[in-house]
């Protein structure tokens, strides 16, 4: 992992608007303030935090899709205010274009970047064998399986060989046997390809397998609250014998006492 | 057969087709394909039957029955009347129906997606949805003589609607997930409206187109009576004048005929393009 800063976060806020009807007036939600923070070339990056607290918000934010009020994204020391080929979107529900196949939905980017469809097809089959769906290719993606879309849904964002990954929780709505087969998938895709991942999730153990850093976010304001290194590195085992080591109890204890509402205490 | 549609999807979707045991203790034994098909031909035979044998009581003048139509229809072939009717009623038909066609989907499209359209064609939209569009046959045929333009302009006015307001909604319902998709691939307007919206919109307009057609051969047969005195509907207002039952049945026959074969040609069309909306199969 090189210490090179892939991507920086600069003091973000994001408020937002909510029309009122026709009595009330508008009201304001700040979903983000200050939000600050650097990741390196290569490395894995999971966000954690409560429920609303801005994680959509701030992955959409570097992605382009939304405007910021203050402050900056910069990619490789470049400011950006619109999606682009350096980043690649995975969403929650694989959000594959039903009425194309698995290979056509791979190769959706390359085809809006007006890529020849010879060379839209050997990149996407490559893809379809990264993510271990090559014979899969002409099926629909209501033929496919929940874990299958979401294979789909990584290549496609690959496709366009973006340098950076923005993951909003895609593993969230597969059966854990399927997630733990995936987060091994894509930890060997990012030893492969050295992408840098900014992965969103409620999974804390998630969160520490797949991760170099974990940034803990608090609500209302939405805010980096905490970060915290993992020390695992290398090829690490697999999850379940993860669990088990003593660093990795005590990081998720960490974890789990600062995104947990905090009790009000008796007087 | 939108019997047996309503219960095929209701079935898969609560189901497990692929568990026989399921299948055995949900589906009533009764339902299977070629038995329905039984009482179906049965039902045919016995409506087909009664009508024969009650037509033939009463005066011809105001019932006919199946081998009197059959033989009007023979002779209405044969002296060619049928024919000359049947073309000129079909070039309106593919006329005015391309017109509602092209005005229906680019307009739907723009009001669909556009606010500024929208609002600069709303308020005709609404009034003119409103307005049952017959009403004003009278004042076509000020505007347009009774020739072919009039027919031509009642049958559009007629069509469009369905296929310009199921457009509408076509874009409307595009999820909006789709287009972030696009949006987070860095499309531009007119990559998002043609590789996301058109294809997302495609089986609400094809539903319009669908019933288009049946709103457009209603428009037909209103025109044919009132203005240029040609077509299908000129050829049931003739025999209806001439007091020939049998005869006047034939068009009308015809007229479903082109009504059923139309629709469930697009409804074919419709399955091809959105394989994805009918999983049963
Ligand atoms: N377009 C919007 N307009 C108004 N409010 C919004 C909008 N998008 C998000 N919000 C609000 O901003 C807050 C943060 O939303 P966000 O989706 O970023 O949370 P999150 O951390 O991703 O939550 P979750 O873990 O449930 O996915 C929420 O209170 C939400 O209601
Ligand atoms: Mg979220």
């Amino acid at each position: 992992m090189g210490a090179k800063i892939k991507l920086s976060v600069e003091d973000v806020s994001k408020t937002f608007r909510i029309r009122g009807g026709q009595n009330s007036e508008d009201t304001f939600l700040a979903v983000l303030r200050h939000v600050s923070f650097d990741v390196r070339e290569g490395e894995i990056v999971s966000l954690i935090g409560e429920s609303g607290c801005g994680k959509t918000t701030l992955l959409r934010i570097i992605q382009g899709l939304i405007r910021l009020d203050a402050g900056a994204v910069k990619v490789d020391g470049q400011t950006v205010t619109k999606p682009g080929p350096d980043r690649g979107f995975v969403f929650q529900q694989a959000s594959l274009l039903p009425w194309r196949s698995a290979r056509a939905n791979v190769e959706f980017g390359l085809e809006l970047q007006g890529v020849p469809a010879a060379s839209r097809r050997d990149q996407a089959q490559k893809l379809l064998r990264l993510v271990g769906l090559e014979t899969s290719g002409e099926q629909f993606p209501h033929q496919l399986s929940g874990g299958m879309q979401q294979r789909i849904g990584l290549a496609r964002a690959l496709a366009i060989d973006p340098s950076i990954l923005l993951m909003d929780e895609p593993f969230s709505a597969l059966d854990a046997q399927t997630r733990e087969e995936l987060q091994g998938e894509l930890l060997r895709i990012q030893r492969e390809t050295g992408k840098t991942i900014i992965f969103v999730t409620h999974d804390l153990d998630e969160a520490i397998y797949l991760s170099n850093r974990v940034f803990v976010l608090g609500a209302k304001p939405g805010r980096v609250k905490k970060i915290i290194d993992v020390p695992f590195t290398g090829i690490r085992p697999e999850l379940p014998e993860l669990r088990g080591d003593p660093r990795f109890q005590e990081i998720r204890a960490e974890m789990w006492n600062l995104i947990r509402k905090p009790v009000p205490l008796a007087a | 057969m939108s019997i047996t549609e309503i219960r095929n999807v209701s079935a898969s979707a609560s189901l497990d087709i692929s568990n026989p045991a399921d299948v055995e203790d949900l589906i009533p034994p009764d339902s299977s394909r070629s038995r329905l098909w039984i009482i179906r031909i049965c039902s045919i035979v016995f409506t087909f039957g009664a009508w024969e044998i009650l037509g033939r009581q009463v005066d011809p003048l105001f019932m006919s029955y199946p081998t009197a139509i059959a033989h009007a229809g023979v002779r209405l072939v044969q002296n060619g009347e049928l024919f000359t009717a049947l073309q000129s009623s079909l070039r309106s038909l593919v006329v005015s129906f391309g017109f509602a066609v092209v005005i229906g989907l680019a307009l739907g499209l723009l009001i669909g997606r556009y606010r500024s359209v929208e609002a600069a064609t709303d308020w005709i939209v609404n009034a003119l949805y409103a307005t049952p569009k017959v009403a004003i046959l009278p004042l076509v045929i000020l505007w347009f003589g009774l020739g072919d333009t009039a027919k031509i302009f009642i049958v559009s006015l007629l069509a469009v609607f369905p296929i310009l307001i199921n457009t509408i909604s076509g874009v409307r319902n595009v999820p909006a997930q789709l287009i972030d998709v696009g949006n987070a691939f860095a499309a531009r307007e007119d990559q998002i409206f043609r590789k996301i919206i058109l294809p997302s919109a495609m089986p609400y307009m094809m539903t319009g187109i669908r019933l288009g057609i049946g709103r457009a051969i209603i428009g037909l047969v209103v025109a044919e009576f009132f203005t240029a005195m040609t077509g299908l509907g000129a050829l049931i207002v003739k025999y209806g004048n001439q007091y020939d039952t049998a005869s006047m049945f034939v068009p009308i026959i015809l007229l479903s005929f082109i009504g059923v074969v139309t629709s469930s040609l697009v409804k074919w069309v419709e399955q091809r393009l959105a394989p994805w909306r009918y999983t049963e199969e």
